[in-house]
């Protein structure tokens, strides 16, 4: 059985008189222990699935189940312990007057988990940054080490699921790899299941082992890591995204 | 002192406490640089200093009246800032004053900004029909001038200091709601509050551990720089008869008795007008030195 199941998922937000429809009927499923990728340029709908996952963003239609079971809304306690996620920009996901530790042990109040200080070190060293970072300000890290506190603290409650909403896009390319391989070390151990989103197929080819490519809030073609290794998209647009990043896919 | 200093600025706090300790001292170091919002600050400590051992300052009794030695000129000996047309010592009545003048400061400064700051967020915060009806509250209140509602509520609520303020507060804390709405509309939005409530977190710690710590500095900074309007509404409610009532030595109402006599014996209005003056001043240079300090947009350069 699928761990996500989406089914006929739309999402259509209302500005002013005006609805925008961001996503439009996209089914997929992902297995537990799956990494599975949503590709697309800007405006494709990516995030927004990951945003309508979560509660944050308005579903117009369509079932989404964790697990077998259909999500809630509001979500609930219990979903956050299935599920959380992972911000696009470092600088926004952190609240700018917490420390490191506060920000990694609100998830532990909020559920009434006790043992907080060992929890939160042994976090720390999970994405291996120093204990002395604990009491630090978010300012007072770089880009990568701020993603690896959020990072952290998505896994504080000891999710089954992580969604990435393109983790990496803001950071610069060394460090982009350190980052990627650190989920692909904390997928192994935890045994995680990835729904990542990336405009970028080399990320999406270095992470996932199956990939949606997505075009104006549609669903365009789904492909395996094989399929793509092997460049055998059969739509034309999955083709000229491939033939984008092809160049960069074989250094990674 | 080394020492200390090191353990201030160590880049790796050992601890929650050490952490907050250390951004006041770098805020505190902002702040110092700043040589206006210094002399700021001396003067609302001067002032606290003044109010907290005014009867070590004061060289008389601020209400026993002495008919003989009245309205004498400031320079006088016994009396340097000169008497009243009690023959009260105004340097006595000044300091005592401080008292008055503190007590209503700090009771508005504690009451209006937080109200207006839980107004403010928890309008922004949910939106649709709440924050419509809690602005258009908020609206109402900010229609009336200041003083015009401040008087109209006094005249309901009788004359006296704690009327005086009650009716300060009431009148002065539709402004932090509005600065505090528009902080929480910005941040909303931001990532680390949906991840927050990705966790589970309710709206109430939402709004207390999330929003709030983000609204505060603009909210203290326009308190700073509002607490010069709370003494003048003061003085304005006290010269109207209407705040404190004599013999207490409150600054406005030094004013008012002195207005009868201003051609002939100007130092009476003069001198407790020069104390709202420079105290006025005090909290407005602090309070543009606060502003460069606690900016949100400027922290953490």
């Amino acid at each position: 059985m699928a761990l996500i199941e989406i089914e006929n998922l739309s999402v259509t937000y209302h500005v002013g008189g005006r609805s925008i429809r961001a996503v439009e009927d996209v089914s997929l499923s992902v297995a537990a222990r799956e990494s599975y990728g949503l590709v697309g340029e800007s405006g494709s709908g990516k995030s927004t699935i990951l945003r309508a996952i979560c509660g944050l963003a308005p579903v117009s239609g369509g079932r989404i189940r964790i697990a077998g079971a259909p999500v809630k809304t509001p979500r609930g306690k219990a979903f956050s312990r299935h599920v959380q996620m992972v911000f696009q920009d470092p600088y926004g996901s952190l609240h700018p007057r917490h420390t490191i530790d506060r920000t990694l042990a609100e998830p532990l109040a909020i559920h009434g988990i006790g043992d907080t200080d060992a929890r939160v070190v042994r976090a720390l060293d999970d994405v291996g940054l120093p204990p002395a970072f604990r009491f630090r300000y978010p300012h007072q890290l770089s880009g990568g080490q701020r993603q690896r506190v959020a990072i952290a603290r998505a896994l504080m409650l000891e999710p089954e699921i992580l969604l990435l909403d393109e983790p990496t896009s803001a950071l610069d390319a060394s460090v982009q790899a350190e980052t990627l391989n650190l989920l692909n070390r904390l997928r192994a151990e935890h045994g995680l299941t990835f729904l990542m989103v990336s405009h970028d197929l080399a990320v999406i080819d270095h992470m996932c082992d199956r990939v949606l490519v997505m075009q104006h809030g549609r669903a365009v073609e789904e492909l395996s890591r094989a399929a793509l290794a092997g460049a055998q998209m059969t739509t034309d647009y999955a083709r000229t995204l491939f033939e984008a990043s092809a160049d960069r896919m074989l250094e990674v | 002192m080394g020492q200390i200093t090191s353990w201030l600025r160590d880049p790796n706090p050992a601890s929650r406490l050490q952490a907050r300790i250390g951004q006041y001292y770098l805020g505190w170091l902002r702040l110092s640089r700043n040589p206006l919002a210094m002399i700021g600050l001396t003067i609302v400590l001067s002032l606290l200093v003044m109010a907290a051992f005014a009867p070590l300052f004061a060289t008389h009794d601020p209400i026993a009246q002495d008919l003989g030695q009245r309205l004498l000129p400031p320079g006088t000996p016994g009396h340097w800032l000169g008497t009243d047309d009690f023959g009260r010592d105004l340097w006595t009545r000044i300091v005592y004053g401080a008292r008055i003048t503190l007590y209503i400061v700090a009771l508005v400064a504690l009451t209006a900004p937080l109200f207006g700051l839980i107004v403010g967020t928890v309008a922004g915060y949910f939106g649709g029909w709440l924050d419509q009806v809690l602005m258009r509250i908020t609206d109402i209140f900010l229609a009336f001038p200041k003083l015009i509602l401040a008087l109209a509520l006094v005249a309901v609520l009788g004359p006296g200091v704690e009327n005086a303020v009650l009716a300060i507060a009431l009148t002065s804390w539709p402004p932090y709601a509005r600065v505090a709405r528009a902080e929480t509309l910005t941040v909303r939005n931001a990532d680390y509050i949906a991840a927050v409530r990705l966790q589970g977190a309710g709206a109430l710690r939402i709004i207390w551990g999330y929003v709030m710590p983000m609204c505060l500095p603009s909210v203290i900074i326009r308190v700073t720089l509002d607490m010069a309007g709370v003494i003048l509404t003061a003085a304005g409610l006290g010269f109207l008869g209407l705040g404190v009532q004599p013999p207490l030595p409150e600054w406005g109402l030094m004013i008012s008795s002195g207005r009868k006599f201003l051609f002939e014996q100007w130092w009476v209005a003069t001198i407790p007008g020069l104390a709202i003056f420079i105290v006025s001043l005090g909290f407005n240079l602090l309070g543009d030195g606060l502003r460069d300090v606690l900016d949100p947009r400027s922290s953490g350069k």
